[in-house]
């Protein structure tokens, strides 16, 4: 399995390396991260409102970007990481009634985040698992509609427009850092948003969908 | 602190990355590029083939709510919103024509002329009062008898050219067979159900047992259907067309007209639709070419729930004329009148009907919406 040999490669440099490093992660250190992440909405819509065709829903796609990280440890075990990055831009589809349309229109999001976190492990470990949860801000716009879109909401009038949105959620987080010498680190996390949107149509309508988006990650770290 | 510096830094990095973006029309395109739309039916896809002498001096020609922008709408016609939709050219009707009996309408006729042909042919041959096959549908001056009042409506001549003829005008005159470019939609039978419930009507009314009128109804429908399913397979997919959209018969048992001939003509109404329908269903050959669109359930759904649709009114005629071909925005009922005239009667948006069988130009969108949505699922759109 080549992910498998990653992560043994990644325990070994972090093993190998891990044994020079005098400390790592401790109260006042800052570290940053870069690295990629994915976000999967699992989304669940209501019907856009009338006047629309019954059981109009939505779902939308899967999306990644490059993400960053800082991170200030408080003290040996708790931290707190603001995390943003660059915009993602997920494709909507059309779901329900309108399943099989494809895709009728695209939106960027950022979803900056603010986790406070805790550490497992002793500071110098050459692996620390920890855990986080926070607010998460998400900034919905740079919408595009469709043919589609416009056919089903207002055939052969103006194109039909998607507006955008800001929303607050909360963020819960599951990660883990392998120190690879005394100031670089590798890092993966999984976290979970619990936000719902609700976008309005240039035709009036407004279609909310829960988001409770799934993200992955995977980053690569220095520690100041 | 160095570190705080590093900190702050970052944060406001992330910050700035945070987007902007306006909110854009994207791509508007159809999935498939249409080069032109040829339609065939009745007065549902009618865009003006009466559009002439008595009906012209009225301000007519569609049957629903006319004028530009009466209604507020940028279009008419389901045709029309559709073929803006598709980036197409505004359909025009292709023959145009009446044959008015001057002595009881006192406006000379208007001799039928093809539009179908040259630079800017007109492509709709759908004819108010068309049928599948029988020449003589509603509205055709051969209903009309001499010392009949009751018939003189039909004084105002209209062609209803039926539909396997309209096949045979594109096919002798366009070209002998379609463009896979083509989009060509089929939606016809209302008037066999039309006439057949006046032939069950007279014939009960002349002592025919009523089973016995219906049974023969029944039959008409399910040969209609069996011959425009023919022409269909036959005359359209058989010949080159590979975008084919065949509407079924709405459920015109919910129309004012419907409403108004009480339980049993609803009920009647309604099962000659179905006949038709379901022999129409089971008749036209699968093919990937052909997409068929249900608006038979669509407009049961509209009457069910109004709302979903932004409909108030779903049983009432927005018109005051009993034809909606001559309905203007001067003979509105006072409910969906706007003051001044010079206004949209935005408020007939709201109706179903403009006549008490015809949409309005709301009602007409919505059939659009309901065949763009198809359309899309289908992958044309």
């Amino acid at each position: 399995m080549k992910k498998q040999s990653i992560a043994y490669a990644l325990v070994a440099a972090a093993a190998v390396c891990g044994t020079g490093a005098a400390q790592a992660q401790v109260a006042g250190d800052i570290m940053v991260k870069v690295g990629w992440n994915k976000i999967m909405p699992k989304v669940k819509s209501d019907d856009l409102t009338a006047p629309s065709l019954p059981g109009s829903k939505i779902d939308i796609k899967s999306a990644s970007a490059l993400f960053f990280t800082a991170t200030y440890m408080i003290t040996d075990d708790i931290s707190v990481e603001a995390l943003g990055g660059l915009p993602y831009k997920h494709d909507i589809v059309g779901a329900g009634a309108v399943a099989g349309v494809g895709k009728i229109g695209s939106v960027h999001q950022i979803s900056p985040t603010v986790l406070l976190q805790y550490r497992f492990l002793a500071p110098d470990a050459p692996f620390r698992p920890y855990i986080g949860a926070g607010p998460t801000f998400a900034k919905f716009y740079g919408t595009k509609g469709s043919a589609a879109l416009t056919a089903v909401t207002n055939p052969g009038g103006p194109p039909t427009t998607i507006g955008g949105d800001t929303e607050w959620g909360g963020t819960v987080q599951v990660g883990g850092n392998f120190k690879i010498d005394k100031h670089w680190f590798i890092d993966a996390a999984v976290l979970k948003t619990f936000i719902s949107t609700k976008a309005t149509l240039s035709t009036g309508q407004t279609t909310s969908a829960k988001l409770n988006p799934v993200a992955v990650n995977a980053s690569i770290g220095y520690t100041f | 602190m160095k570190k705080f510096q590093i900190l702050t830094t970052a944060v406001a990095a992330l910050a700035f990355l945070a987007g902007c973006g306006g909110n854009e029309a994207g791509d508007q395109s159809p999935r498939f590029a249409f080069t032109q739309m040829v339609n065939f039916g009745d007065s549902l896809s009618d865009v003006g083939s009466y559009a002439v002498g008595a009906v012209a001096l009225q301000g007519g020609g569609y049957f629903s709510i006319n004028g530009a922008g009466a209604t507020g709408l940028l279009n008419t016609n389901w045709t029309e919103f559709l073929a803006a939709q598709l980036q197409l050219a505004k359909p025009c009707a292709a023959e145009t024509g009446l044959n008015t009996i001057q002595a009881i309408v006192n406006v000379p006729p208007v001799p039928a002329v093809f539009h179908d042909t040259g630079a800017t042919a007109c492509l709709n041959y759908a004819q108010g009062g068309a049928r599948v096959t029988n020449p003589v549908g509603p509205g055709n001056a051969l209903l009309v008898t001499a010392g009949v009042p009751s018939t003189y409506g039909n004084a105002l001549g209209a062609l209803t050219v039926p539909v396997h003829d309209q096949i045979q005008n594109y096919l002798t005159h366009v070209s002998a067979t379609f463009s896979p470019s083509a989009l060509v939609t089929v939606l016809a039978g209302a008037n066999d159900v039309f006439i057949n419930i006046a032939t069950v009507e007279a014939q009960i009314a002349g002592g025919v047992p009523a089973a016995t009128a219906i049974g023969g109804a029944v039959t008409a429908m399910t040969t209609a259907a069996d011959q425009l399913a023919a022409d269909i397979n036959t005359n359209i997919l058989g010949k080159g067309a590979t975008h084919v959209v065949v509407i079924n018969v709405p459920d015109i048992s919910v129309t004012p007209s419907a409403i108004a001939s009480g339980a049993s003509g609803q009920a009647l109404t309604k099962q000659l639709v179905q006949a038709y329908n379901d022999e129409l269903a089971a008749k036209l050959t699968p093919s990937a070419s052909l997409l068929y669109i249900d608006s038979f359930k669509a407009i049961e759904d509209e009457v069910a729930n109004p709302a979903q649709y932004g409909l108030s009114n779903v049983d009432t005629a927005a018109c005051t004329s009993s034809s909606s071909l001559v309905c203007t925005k001067a003979t509105l009922i006072a409910a969906v009148t706007p003051t001044p005239l010079t206004n949209p009667a935005t408020a007939a948006n709201t109706y179903l009907f403009a006549d008490s069988v015809h949409p309005t130009p709301y009602g007409y969108r919505l059939l659009a919406e309901l065949v763009g949505e198809q359309l899309a699922i289908k992958g044309w759109l």
